[in-house]
């Protein structure tokens, strides 16, 4: 079956009971056993260790990605240190994309540090790179792909191919193409990444992870971590990102329509520096975007000519679109993420990554795309 | 399992059954509009009421269901219909039964959305009512006309906190063969169980204590399935043929239960006011503690009407477990546990004392609601009947210097604070 028509249909069935056509909120801590005897027979003990409608997000989930299996978390953040505990160990080492989103960065450098994990921030967009930092204790390497925000990205394919030499899992951060444009497994990933906070749920409703695995063991391994450190998603969440995931395709579509319009006005703009979308013909890596995945999705950033203080005024005067941290819901997004998102980020290392002062980070919503451009202009004549 | 469980079991578990699927121990949020059916014939015995079963949220859900069952059980009455609100539930509850040229005789003494139902919105519709003093029997009596089709009140009146004399109603009711309707919001099924003093069907808005803690709003219609409609012979839309469903009889088909299925099969299918499930999940879980808050409610009242009466700053305290007010022995006979947790109090010195009073006290909330887990007080002289001259207030039962107090759970000691801060700036705007 067709994407579209899995997105919708997989994971959930109607309810045997009653016939409810979606699947009901199982806002429960806990579940009857019939007898000892027939303990778990039904399938479900206890909300943490697992929970019918959080279940069905997570079969949709796994579906949707081509995985053995899915397990959701608390946040997105949630699932990134899931993954981390699921595969190092104290004297290992992980090599993470040096691009990757500034909390992971904080979670590497700040916390599991702590616990004798060694990291190599590596340039993921260069495969050599990613090659050379390999060590004989490398256990895994964390890709993000586009990376957030400066939309560089990784060759899935090649690295997998890096990752499995060395005997290292690779995960994929897929959160900002999703399955309906990008397929990790397909290219030889071991696991794919979501914070489900941004396109699956779409309406900025709540805030999830999820970590999709191509195989029963990895799964196992990533089921293990969720019950026992019990960072889980709830019924509520796992409802509402069921609703938003019928709609994937549809968003996604319209909202990097949206984007690429956006992308091309800007590039054309007598003020703006330089315009970064996997979309654009000039975007250095525009033939890997289009080999590995199917669209460019509706994230991008732009420099104003002018540095941070053009930013800033563009940024304090722009209407409809809205200044906040998130991306990927309807609602058009405007970040600043030298001060905002990758704050945590050091200054040389945010530098040597690209992340440059003047940045403007855009998440592109569903709302007219006249009306998205129309207000960058206004904005732009005030600068 | 209604007829053997005592209250706080009933309270627990009562319309529930374990989710076949997975057990899951509370009851699963039906969110969905609508279920599937698995065949046609099915289908059309669902929506032609010959077997129960859900299609469509806007009739029925089975969370919804649960919460229906579990409230029918608490009253001890046959069926129940949530409803989106309380005013809803009164609304359909009367439309199920009376028509243009009908008449209704009602308490006058009651929550005011009541009064301004039946005296400005039912009689558009060719509804009237004669309006009562709750404590004068011979007048419900001589209000009963040829074509009165429904007697109706509150068992705690509203504001003056008189309590209504459901026997000797219901006998009356009895006598000319119209069903007596009870509005039991401020007494619970806990406090009283109108349907066993005569009562044939009771309203209530679950928004209040049953829910108890200021989150969804909800109603509920109870039929008590002790009104013979078919003997009174003058309830068309329950004994005569209904034409939406191939002219059934619902007196014939569903007997003690009939009511509350015109309710669903007209009200809720016609006007559409149905509870949400996530509503009805809420108010599920505030009834599993309706026995504990209750206790302390009334402790909590007990309390504050001893500290109110012998206040200073206070001129006058009514409640109907005083032995001053007129309706104390109503109280006892039908309230032993407690006759409401909603107490009325003058402050000295009138209109600007009284605002000073609300103004400076911090814990007790200043709004309209009542039946919440937390202390509300609200002052209607300058807020629900600011625009009112003090002739009317008094028409209305209100004075000038009247506080309505709905007590709450908090540690009675920190109310009694809170109010004496109240009470000095009373004080000090009663001085000046």
């Amino acid at each position: 079956m067709g994407f579209r028509t899995r997105q919708i249909h997989a994971g959930v069935t109607p309810d045997p009971t009653t016939g409810a056509i979606l699947t009901p909120i199982y806002q429960s801590t806990t579940f009857v056993q019939p007898s000892v005897d027939e303990y778990l027979s039904k399938g479900f003990s206890y909300s943490r260790s697992g929970n019918p409608t959080v279940r069905a997000l997570e079969a949709k989930l796994a579906d949707l990605e081509g995985g053995a299996d899915c397990a959701t978390f608390g946040t997105g953040m949630s699932a990134v240190t899931a993954t981390m505990l699921a595969f190092l160990n104290a004297g290992d080492h992980a090599i993470i994309s040096d691009v990757a989103y500034g909390g992971t960065y904080r979670l590497c450098t700040k916390v599991l540090s702590r616990f004798g994990i060694d990291f190599t921030f590596a340039d993921g967009s260069n495969n050599d790179d990613v090659a050379a930092s390999v060590r004989g204790n490398t256990a895994l390497i964390l890709t993000e792909t586009p990376a957030n925000p400066t939309m560089k990205c990784s060759d899935i394919a090649a690295i997998s191919e890096i990752a499995k030499k060395a005997g290292a899992v690779h995960a994929v951060d897929n959160t900002f193409l999703t399955p309906y444009y990008q397929r990790p497994f397909e290219l030889g990933a071991d696991l794919s990444i979501h914070s489900t906070t941004k396109y699956m749920d779409g309406h900025n409703a709540t805030v999830g992870g999820a970590v999709i695995s191509r195989t029963p063991e990895l799964a196992a391994k990533v089921k293990f971590i969720q019950n026992s450190t019990g960072s889980i998603m709830s019924p509520q969440v796992a409802w509402l990102t069921l609703q938003g995931c019928k709609t994937l395709s549809v968003r996604m579509d319209q909202q990097s329509a949206n984007a690429m319009a956006i992308a091309e006005y800007l590039e054309a703009h007598p003020k703006v520096a330089q315009v970064a979308y996997p979309g654009l013909k000039s975007f250095a890596q525009h033939e890997l975007s289009s080999r590995q995945a199917s669209g460019y999705g509706a994230m991008l950033w732009f420099e104003v000519k002018g540095g941070v203080a053009a930013g800033k005024k563009l940024m304090d005067n722009i209407e409809v679109w809205t200044l906040a941290e998130n991306l990927g819901s309807v609602e058009s997004l405007i970040t600043h993420p030298v001060t905002m998102t990758h704050a945590d980020v050091e200054e040389a290392e945010r530098k040597r990554v690209g992340i440059i002062d003047g940045l403007v980070r855009l998440s592109v919503g569903l709302e007219d795309v006249e009306d998205l451009i129309g207000a960058l202009d206004n904005a732009l004549q005030q600068v | 399992m209604s007829d053997f469980f005592n209250f706080d079991t009933l309270s627990l578990h009562a319309g529930q059954t374990i989710d076949k699927e997975f057990g899951a121990r509370a009851t699963p949020i039906y969110q969905t509009t609508s279920f599937v059916f698995p065949d046609t014939d099915t289908a059309s015995s669902i929506f032609n009421l010959e077997r129960g079963g859900h299609a469509y949220s806007r009739i029925t859900n089975p969370t919804v269901s649960v919460l229906e069952q579990r409230i029918a059980a608490l009253e001890g009455g046959s069926a129940a219909v949530c409803t989106a609100s309380g005013m809803a539930a009164t609304f359909c509850a009367i439309t199920a039964i009376l028509s243009q040229g009908d008449h209704i005789v009602a308490s006058s003494q009651m929550y005011g959305g009541n009064i301004s139902l039946m005296k400005n919105t039912l009689p558009r519709f060719g509804i009237t009512t004669t309006f009562v003093d709750p404590t004068d029997i011979g007048g419900f009596r001589d209000a009963v006309e040829e074509n009165t089709r429904l007697i109706y009140g509150e068992l705690i009146g509203n504001p003056g906190l008189d309590i209504l004399d459901l026997e000797a109603i219901a006998e009356i009711a009895a006598a000319s063969r119209i069903p007596f309707m009870v509005d039991a919001t401020f007494n619970t099924p806990y406090l009283c169980r109108c349907l066993d003093y005569g009562a044939n069907m009771t309203i209530h808005s679950v928004t209040k204590w049953l829910g108890g803690h200021g989150t969804a709003i909800g109603g509920v219609v109870v039929d008590g399935g002790n009104f013979d409609w078919g003997a009174a012979g003058k309830y068309p839309t329950i004994t005569e043929p209904y034409a939406p469903f191939q002219g059934i009889n619902l007196w014939e088909e569903f007997g003690p239960s009939a009511f509350a299925t015109r309710i669903r099969a007209e009200a809720m299918r016609d006007f559409g006011p149905s509870m949400a499930p996530m509503t009805a999940f809420l108010l599920l879980q505030g009834i599993e503690t309706l026995s504990l808050r209750m206790e302390k409610h009334h402790s909590n009242t007990e309390q504050m009407l001893e500290f109110l009466s012998n206040h200073d700053q206070v001129s006058w305290v009514n409640h109907p477990s005083l032995p001053s007010h007129p309706s104390h022995a109503l109280a006892r006979k039908y309230l032993p546990k407690g006759a409401g947790s909603i107490v009325s109090f003058g402050v000295n010195g009138g209109r600007e004392a009284g605002k000073a009073f609300i103004e400076n006290v911090q814990l007790a909330s200043h709004l309209a609601n009542v039946g919440d887990a937390k202390t509300l007080i609200i002052h209607p002289a300058s807020t629900t009947h600011s625009r009112i001259d003090a002739e009317a207030l008094v028409a209305a039962g209100i004075s000038e210097d009247m506080i309505r107090l709905s007590v709450g759970l908090e540690d009675i000691r920190d109310l009694k604070a809170d109010f004496e801060t109240g009470f000095r700036a009373a004080k000090r705007a009663a001085d000046a």
